[in-house]
């Protein structure tokens, strides 16, 4: 538990109750000054008092260069972050945060169907506000468990689009293959949510062409990689060798050995603990990269194919 | 060094004070010596954790927990996580996570005997203190273990504390002993490291095992063991 280097400091200037459990936050630096610039689909790591690191997707406008909107529900079993955001962080308060990255790039596209899940709608909500502002056929299909749960509903209402508002426990599950279709050449679709609701699209999506469906998971897919095979890292700017063992992530045996990677979700998923990659193959097992990247690695899950990586470290 | 007079001698080399047996007070000449305490000063006194101690608590990394056992005899250890480690749930109830240790589980078994529990919660820079009574029990719940997880590890146990006096002790000890005030680390420098005390104290219960307990090796063994905090 440690305050992550860099970063900026943001102050809280609006808080919003967006649903039952969600609560839409504004950051704005400080002095005024203008934000890193971002495209739909990106998330940044926020950083609370508390020292707790956690990444949420900016769901508020890209062409607002003065502020960041991000939107936090409070988990049901918190883990400690989403509790505190909701009881304590104020209009006022001050997070740090870190420039946007983007695992879930909005590609250009015919046409686009849009599937959002509880507060997945967070990443999908710029998604869709693009694709109705530059003119490319969309629609959206948006799964809550009940209406209270339904954020952006003025967002929403605002579009001139085809919106499907769905709550699963009056109104059961939205028939996914109905709604989709069949696959269409030139169809994107984009997706997040919990996982069992991004497994059903999943299923729903088996007869599409490959590469139709984008992605964004709160969980990682559970894949089983069999056991890790021990490996050496090295650290190139000092040289010095790192033996990871079968049993130990190469974050941690880099811990071990002093050289501490500052690391977020430690499951693959948010990206933070990225090491670049000067020699050796990756064996890449985080949810992010895809699987022939060679030249980065997430070394809290992935190990290294070769007997020997070495780290720009 | 002035004689020891009618006291118990000294033990080893400590410094011996001229005696360690003193009058023992009763509760009544106590009070005559104290005083009454204002009546308000009682009016601090919660029985529930209210939005000020929920604050506390929830920016608090550290607290000390005091139990005894089934006899009464008292224990006190330290605990500390991210600040808000300890989890309010509602206003009568917080949990604390276990997590890695010695193994000992001194407080566990204290709960176990007697559910009296009381805890200190520190905040870095803060001079007050907050101060929680109540009645405490060790569960395994899985979803309160999952709220509790922590850098990817979920604690195996959790102390629930049944909240029953909560209020906030005025900062005058912090105060005088200057506890945060970055020009008193140096004071760590001047006592014996954690393998010394572990030998000496094998040496002196004249373990077998002491011989092979040597202080540099138990330094090394604890910076290793700090490697791993969950």
């Amino acid at each position: 538990m440690m305050l992550r280097e860099g970063g900026r400091l943001l102050t809280v200037v609006r808080t919003e109750r967006q649903a039952r459990d969600i609560v839409a936050l504004d950051l704005t630096d400080p002095a005024g000054e203008p934000l890193p610039a971002w495209e739909p689909g990106a998330h940044i790591d926020v950083q609370l008092v508390t020292r707790h690191l956690r990444q949420y997707s900016l769901c508020g406008d890209p062409g607002d260069r003065s502020r960041y909107r991000i939107a936090v529900l409070r988990e049901r079993l918190s883990r400690g972050a989403s509790a505190y955001v909701h009881s304590f962080l104020r209009v006022g308060k001050r997070v740090r945060v870190w420039e946007p990255r983007n695992h879930f790039a909005l590609e250009p596209a015919e046409r686009y169907v849009f599937l959002a899940g509880g507060v997945g709608i967070t990443p999908i909500l710029p998604m869709v506000v693009q694709a109705d502002r530059t003119g490319v056929p969309w629609k959206l299909a948006y799964s809550v468990r009940t209406r209270e749960d339904a954020a952006f509903s003025d967002e929403l209402a605002a579009l001139d689009g085809d919106v499907t508002v769905r709550a699963t426990s009056t109104e059961g599950r939205l028939d996914l293959p109905t709604y989709l279709g069949p696959g269409e050449a030139g169809t994107a679709v984009y997706c997040c949510g919990p996982p069992a609701f991004v497994d059903a699209v999943q299923d729903a999506m088996a007869g599409w062409p490959d590469g139709a469906l984008r992605v964004e998971r709160f969980v990682p897919a559970p894949v089983d990689f069999g056991p890790g095979q021990p490996f050496t890292a090295v650290c190139a700017s000092t040289g010095k060798r790192v033996r990871v063992d079968a049993d130990v992530s190469l974050m941690t045996a880099l811990r071990r050995a002093k050289v501490p990677v500052p690391g977020a979700c430690l499951r693959g998923t948010c990206g933070s603990c990225c090491v670049k990659v000067l020699a050796g193959v990756p064996q890449h097992r985080d949810a992010i990269l895809p699987p022939d990247t060679m030249d980065r690695i997430h070394p809290c899950v992935s190990r290294s194919a070769t007997p020997e990586i070495v780290l720009d470290l | 060094m002035a004689s020891s007079g009618s006291a118990a001698p000294a033990r080893d080399d400590a410094a011996a004070p001229w005696k360690t047996r003193f009058r023992r007070l009763g509760g009544a000449q106590v009070r005559d010596l104290l005083g009454e305490p204002d009546p308000e000063t009682r009016l601090k006194i919660l029985d529930h954790l209210d939005r000020n101690c929920r604050a506390f608590i929830a920016h608090a990394p550290f607290c000390c927990l005091a139990t005894s056992n089934g006899a009464g005899e008292a224990d006190c250890s330290p605990r500390g996580d991210y600040p808000g480690f300890a989890r309010v749930l509602d206003e009568n109830t917080l949990a604390v996570p276990d997590r890695l240790g010695n193994k000992l589980g001194d407080s566990f078994t204290n709960i176990v005997e007697n559910p009296h529990i009381g805890m200190l919660f520190f905040v870095p820079g803060a001079v007050e203190t907050l101060r929680v009574n109540g009645r405490a029990y060790v569960t395994d719940d899985r979803d309160l273990r999952t709220m509790l997880e922590q850098d990817g590890v979920r604690p195996q146990m959790a102390t629930v504390v049944e909240v029953e006096a909560a209020y906030l002790h005025c900062g005058r000890a912090l105060l005088r002993s200057r506890l945060w005030e970055p020009d008193m680390k140096d004071l760590a420098d001047e006592i014996p490291s954690p393998g010394t005390f572990w030998a000496d104290a094998a040496k002196a219960a004249g373990a077998a095992e002491a011989a092979g307990l040597d202080a540099e090796r138990l330094d090394r063994l604890f910076e290793a063991g700090y490697q791993e905090l969950y």
